[in-house]
């Protein structure tokens, strides 16, 4: 088909995607001059050479304690049962769980850490299989956010703002850069339920949403059974062979309608329904495990007795998604709400979570994966040095804490076997190289290539980006 | 006199253009609003526009005045009519570290811009007040070359605009895609044959608008209204936020609809739903009318601060209310000035303090809806409670009458128990309580009436046995009574407190920043409140739809424009501000305001002469050069076509089926949905604690219930409708995006909703008499809402035709397609025959077409 060049011209992708409300078919049109329909982002080049393809973001829901698994610091042991200082504290806001307690007694982990790898990195027993890929991830002690409850923090985290209403981190990268898969959606979603702590938090589907940025860049969430992707299968007394027919029928009805109305937008119904099609045997074909070898899946844990709660499987299921294209993998781990109890859930966190994580990372390597996929791991804050509730033997609990947490990358452009960023003694205040999460989605976005003050979408008059007004590269932590 | 106001006001246009030297980069002579203030807004308002925090060199340049002063520097940024000695001219001219704007603001000129911001210098600086600050003012009808094609005065503004640009309007659309266009745009349901029927064999002059007032007065017109306003009020049958459990607010939404259908003016919707209560002696209507503004998220996390999501509420009021009715993007305000328009942040909070009265408190959001609330009983409801109050008020005299042998008793207790009333007895049984004891202490004679009944009441229940069975009786009919009253629906609904909250500035937006206080106000660069008018909430509704109000006639004709054309006059509809679209036909837009306005606000009235107009009559057949000369449709040479939203494509399944539920209002339900969505998502140990949180599907005909009924929970929105771009109601949403991708093709071919629709459709089909040309014919009616033409029909056979092979090969298959779905199969007909055509419906669901209103 030939297209005039005035026309063609309108018809860029930037046209494509960031049409909204529009009543014509532009995407339409554009679709016929490439029919990857999933792929195409609204940027026309990228902004510099990108290191990494894809991420995979592991996160951790409720707030992992940077105490007890890596922020390590010998000194508290002396100060373990003491008063917090208020030195220290500097009358910084606490929740409303903790605002009423009359002593804040500090509390040193109750786990052994040691130095591993070539970089010599302390990690925390909890987490034995994650020691061993210290050479290979940056741990960065130093990340920082103002929000101090889950529903703020999270939404902090994962969209740039802690009110609801804005894309979150996939979104963007959807909407920039699209998928690298024509039959696959750019941003698929997964959830995991702790065995830690089941009075988890909830979550909430904003955290993969599109905001204001077009629906379709809103993340897909793939379940565990029988329709990985909502309405995938066929139903029941439907076979391909019927289902192809009634495609044909409804296909050949569309080029009539397509004739007589002259709408492209039709030409990309009748793409999307053959790009359901494809899905419904792509997606199955991505979530069938039964091509691993027996190595890997015990390499990564994977039991099907679901005592992870399924992060094993997903993690596995991660990398057979950026195997394929897919541009963001995002990996929700529930149960980290560490309030009372932390021994023995953080016990059970770590379970779940250690040997997956680190077999993730290993396997990525191992198949030349690792340069071009950059991995996250961390949740929306850390926890308090403080003991919340009463501090005993064998028991202790830790509230939210936002002014420092620790979060590991490894890959796709990042500097590995370093440690970045430093807290005090008491794990309370950071005292070297702070990376806000502003920064962090920065440089999250130049990884892929992106300047995170040049993806933009014009709302309300306004043009909006992950970082708001905000965010510098962290240069030190990018190979 | 309305042609004397428009002459008057091109002349106040034309002096303050000034030079009328045409562009050499448009070819017309220099508009400041069209050309330049859009430029400037855009690249250089951030900076040296109306937010004094950031401004930059001293040099503002959105105000005309402050442009022409010299800058902290000394230079002069403009000198009008000198290009030459105007700093501006050079800084965006330049090519090194003086260029503007600057190479890290990511912005850049195009070299027309720069030639037209020379030109405009040139021309002595000509300057417009930005246009939606302006009151509107009727214009004068432009003259058309094709005098006959206008319907009515819309018609002359599009078409004058089609022939400047050398365009031609498309001829009428045919009789039946219009019954269905007007069916489904104002009633959002399908015509049905029926109805195109009579339509298209209606030979009177006024068929066709006979047919809109039809559709203008039926039911499901204000159902139709209600689900655009259910997006901007940010309406959600959950709290939202972190444990997003249950709320109601079923009884708001059906008075949007009954307001809608009753055709009630806008400014009256405007005020009673922002300050019903504030009204004199106000209705229970007008104050369940004044939920809009408790429609937002209410937070309870446990670790909160109440006074973050107390601010957070507010905000949202303001922010709600600059949307939908002023089209400002008034949240911009809330940290710092408006970096494109003169809002600073001092007015933001001033509105705020219109809001900030509310006996709420930050962390309601608990258990349902929360105060201030009001009890709404059914009239059932309300006749049940007054039949137990009078059971309750007839049994408790039948126990306090006079009654010798009880009274006598009881005289015999009394002396018994004097002198002996310690709170404890000594063998250990608890003495009688408090007011009891000082009753028996009191001597007989100096009792009051009071002690009297005390006395009587507590020896009859607690020491004689014999009225027993009576007070057993008693506490039934009051539990019962508890009962009923704890299920009487409520509405939340807005209230001022006696004492107002003091209202600050919050520095940098932070809730526990507080800066200067403020008192309630309205911007400055808009009207003042009307004299007369307090500064609360009904001042500031009835200040939106004064007349002298630029924004608020325009910004509501123009989302009224954009649900009939797809797109608003102004793009933008949420941003009517600096860095908002200007309007495709500005006259069109004001005069349209003015008609409104001047109507009396009257809702249908605008409708009417939007979709009797003959732009909107058009055929949408596109052609390639139609396509080419405005691919966005934004000059209307051809009616758009617009893929259905959410609601309506479902709602239109039903409908063909006829499994559609007809009631209106009432609480929401919750069809069809996989399992787990939710479950997945919430707390597992704390979950039952709350309510919306496992998903409990209703059956029967609340499975079929419109779709504006769905339950809609904010955290984990329908996702058949979310995939359709329905919004998730965390926050005010006035304009949808339109996407078309494959998990639509996903849910229209497997959701069991559609399944069963088309099942239910086969079933009508096949109950039809006929051949199958004519049960094509009659699926093609209900579903398009026309008959197929030979090769469509072609097409349909042949699909019959091989999923009847199918199915008569398989018959297992045909049964299990035919058990989706909880209504019951027809088993008049044969298996495989059913599932054939039930395929063949479900064909004709999948189509583009069937999904969009041409």
């Amino acid at each position: 088909m030939a297209i005039q060049p005035a026309l063609s011209q309108f018809l860029t992708r930037r046209a494509f995607f960031g049409r909204t409300a529009a009543g014509i078919g532009t995407a339409a049109l554009a679709s016929l001059l490439n029919d990857r329909l999933f792929a195409g982002g609204t940027l026309d080049a990228l902004h510099f050479a990108p290191k990494a393809k894809h991420v995979i973001y592991l996160f951790m829901s409720g707030g992992p304690s940077h105490i007890d698994l890596f922020d390590y610091k010998p000194a508290l042991k002396s100060h373990h049962g003491e008063e917090l200082p208020a030195s220290i504290r500097m009358g910084q806001r606490v929740t409303g769980m903790t605002s009423g307690q009359k002593s804040f007694p500090c509390v040193a982990p109750m786990f052994e850490f040691k130095q591993h790898g070539q970089c010599g990195a302390w990690v925390s027993e909890l987490l034995p299989n994650v020691a061993e890929i210290v050479d290979d991830v940056a741990i960065v002690k130093s990340l920082h956010t103002e929000a101090i409850n889950h529903d703020p923090a999270t939404t902090y985290i994962m969209t740039g703002a802690q009110q609801p209403g804005r894309p979150s981190v996939g979104g963007w990268l959807s909407y920039g850069i699209g998928s690298e898969n024509e039959n696959l959606p750019a941003f698929l979603v997964m959830i995991s339920q702790g065995s830690g702590n089941k009075t988890d938090q909830p979550i909430f589907s904003r955290l993969w949403g599109s905001g204001f940025l077009p629906t379709q860049h809103q993340g897909v969430r793939l379940h565990s059974g029988h329709d990985p992707v909502l309405y995938l299968s066929d139903p029941p007394g439907i076979d391909r062979t019927t289902r192809r027919r009634m495609l044909d029928g409804v296909g050949d009805l569309n080029r009539l309608a397509a004739e007589s109305f002259g709408d492209p937008e039709i030409n990309t119904r009748i793409a999307q329904y053959e790009m359901a099609y494809r899905m419904q045997a792509s997606v199955p074909e991505l979530t069938d495990l039964s091509q691993e070898t027996q190595d890997t899946l015990d390499a990564y844990g994977i039991d099907d007795k679901g005592t992870d709660g399924g992060f094993a499987r997903n993690c596995l299921l991660a990398r057979r998604m950026v195997e394929r294209g897919v541009r963001f993998v995002q990996l929700m781990h529930r149960g980290w709400d560490q309030h009372g109890g932390l021994p023995t859930q953080i016990r059970g966190q770590c379970r779940d979570v250690d040997r997956p994580s680190a077999a993730l990372v290993a396997d990525l390597k191992a198949r030349g994966l690792l340069d071009e996929t950059l991995v996250v791991w961390g949740g929306e804050f850390g926890r308090t040095v403080y003991s919340q509730g009463q501090l005993t033997k064998d028991n202790y609990g830790r509230d939210h804490h936002g002014r420092c947490f620790t979060m590991w990358f490894a890959g796709g452009g990042i500097k590995p076997g370093i440690s970045y960023g430093e807290t005090d003694d008491y794990c309370y205040n950071i005292v070297r190289d702070g990376v806000h999460i502003h920064d962090l989605n920065a440089t999250l976005l130049h990884c892929l290539g992106i300047d995170h003050t040049r993806l933009t979408f014009r709302f309300q008059g306004r043009d909006f980006r992950l970082t708001d007004v905000h965010g510098e590269v962290v240069k030190p932590l990018l190979a | 006199m309305r042609r004397m106001f428009s002459g008057a006001c091109l002349l106040l246009l034309a002096a303050t253009v000034g030079g009328a030297a045409e562009s050499t980069q448009t070819g017309r002579a220099i508009d400041f609003n069209r050309d330049i203030r859009p430029i400037l807004s855009n690249n250089c308002f951030k900076c040296h526009g109306p937010d004094a925090g950031e401004r930059k060199a001293g040099l503002r340049l959105d105000v005309r005045d402050h442009a022409l002063r010299a800058a902290d520097s000394g230079t002069l940024a403009i000198v009008p009519g000198k290009p030459d000695e105007s700093e501006l001219v050079r800084r965006v001219f330049a090519h090194d570290d003086d260029q503007m704007p600057p190479a890290d603001s990511n912005k850049r000129l195009t070299d027309a811009e720069k030639a037209l911001l020379k030109e405009w210098i040139a021309a002595g600086v000509p300057w417009q007040e930005h246009w939606s600050f302006i009151a509107p003012r009727r214009p004068a009808l432009p003259s058309v070359t094709r005098a006959d094609w206008p319907r009515n005065a819309i018609d002359r503004f599009i078409v004058a605009r089609i022939e400047a640009e050398k365009l031609s309007p498309s001829p009428a659309a045919d009789r039946q895609i219009l019954a269905r266009r007007l069916s489904l745009d104002l009633t959002g349901l399908p015509p049905t044959p029926d109805e195109v029927d009579a339509f298209a064999n209606d030979g009177a002059a006024d068929a066709y608008e006979r047919l809109v007032d039809r559709l203008l007065e039926s039911p499901r017109f204000g159902e139709r209204m209600a689900q655009e306003w259910l997006d901007a009020a940010r309406f959600a049958d959950t709290n939202g936020y972190h444990i997003d459990n249950g709320r109601d607010m079923s009884l708001w939404r059906a008075w949007v609809i009954d307001a809608c259908n009753r055709n009630m003016p806008f400014d009256e919707f405007t005020v009673e739903q922002l300050a019903g209560d504030l009204l004199p002696n106000p209705t229970r209507d007008q104050l369940i009318a004044s939920g809009f503004n408790r429609n937002h998220m209410i937070n309870f996390e446990g670790g909160a601060i109440p006074e973050e999501y107390h601010t957070a509420y507010i905000v949202d009021r303001v922010n709600t209310t600059g949307t939908v009715w002023l089209g400002l993007t008034v949240a911009c305000t809330q940290c710092h000035d408006h970096k494109y328009d003169p809002l600073t942040q001092k007015e933001f909070y001033q509105l705020f303090a219109f809001f900030n009265n509310v006996p709420e408190n930050g962390l309601d959001g608990r258990q349902g809806n929360s105060e201030p609330l009001i009890k709404v009983p059914t009239p059932e409801g309300q006749q049940k409670l007054a039949e137990l109050a009078e059971a309750i008020a007839a049994l408790e005299r039948e126990l306090d009458a006079p009654n010798d042998t009880l009274d006598a008793a009881q005289a015999e207790w009394e002396k018994g128990m004097a002198g002996g009333t310690d709170s404890d007895q000594k063998d250990g049984k608890k003495g009688p309580p408090k007011p009891v004891r000082e009753a028996l202490a009191a001597p007989a004679e100096s009792r009051t009436d009071g002690q009297r009944a005390t006395l009587r009441r507590h020896f009859r229940e607690h020491v004689n046995s014999e009225l027993k069975p009576r007070f057993e009786t008693l506490g039934k009919l009051r539990a019962q009574q508890a009962q009923v009253d704890k299920a009487i629906p409520t509405a939340m609904v807005m209230r001022e407190m006696p004492a107002p909250r003091d209202t600050f500035l919050l520095v940098r937006g932070q809730y526990d920043k507080h800066g200067e206080k403020v008192t309630a106000g309205v911007p400055a660069f808009l009207p003042p409140l009307p004299d007369g008018r307090a500064a609360n909430r009904l001042g500031l509704a009835r200040w939106l739809v004064a007349p002298e109000h630029p924004l608020t006639a325009r910004v509501i004709v123009n989302r009224y424009w954009q649900m009939l054309f797809g797109t608003g006059l102004v793009k933008t509809a949420e941003d009517f501000g600096s860095q908002g679209e200007r309007p495709s036909h500005p006259e069109l837009l004001d005069w349209l305001a003015t008609e409104f306005r001047e109507s009396g606000w009257n809702v249908k009235h605008l409708l009417r002469l939007m979709v009797t107009s003959a732009t909107y009559r058009q055929s949408s057949v596109t052609t390639e050069a139609s396509l080419q000369a405005d691919p966005e449709n934004r000059l209307l040479a051809r009616m758009s076509r617009l893929r259905l939203p959410a609601e309506a494509i479902r709602d239109q399944a039903l409908a063909a089926g006829g499994l559609l539920d007809g009631r209106i209002g009432g609480l929401s339900v919750s069809p069809y949905q996989p399992p787990g969505l939710w479950e997945e998502l919430m707390s597992r140990e704390d979950g039952a604690n709350w309510t919306a949180q496992v998903y409990i599907q209703s059956h029967g005909i609340d499975l079929y219930r419109r779709t504006m009924y769905t339950f809609w929970k904010r955290t984990s929105p329908p996702p058949t409708l979310s995939t359709f771009d329905a919004p998730d109601r965390e926050v005010c949403t006035v304009r949808r995006a339109r996407t078309n991708t494959p998990l639509q093709a996903l849910i229209l071919l497997n959701d069991p909703t559609y399944l069963e629709a088309a099942r239910k459709l086969a079933e009508r089909l096949l109950g039809h008499p006929g051949t199958t040309d004519e049960r094509l014919a009659l699926a093609f009616r209900l579903v398009l809402a026309r008959l197929p033409n030979d090769r469509e029909a072609n097409v349909m056979r042949r699909v019959v035709e091989e999923q009847r092979a199918t199915f008569r090969a398989d018959h297992d298959a045909a049964l299990k397609l035919l058990s989706v779905g909880e209504s019951p199969r027809d088993e008049r007909f044969e298996p495989a025959e059913l599932a054939a055509w039930a395929t063949a419906a479900s064909v004709l669901l999948n189509l583009d077409e069937a999904i969009t209103r041409n």
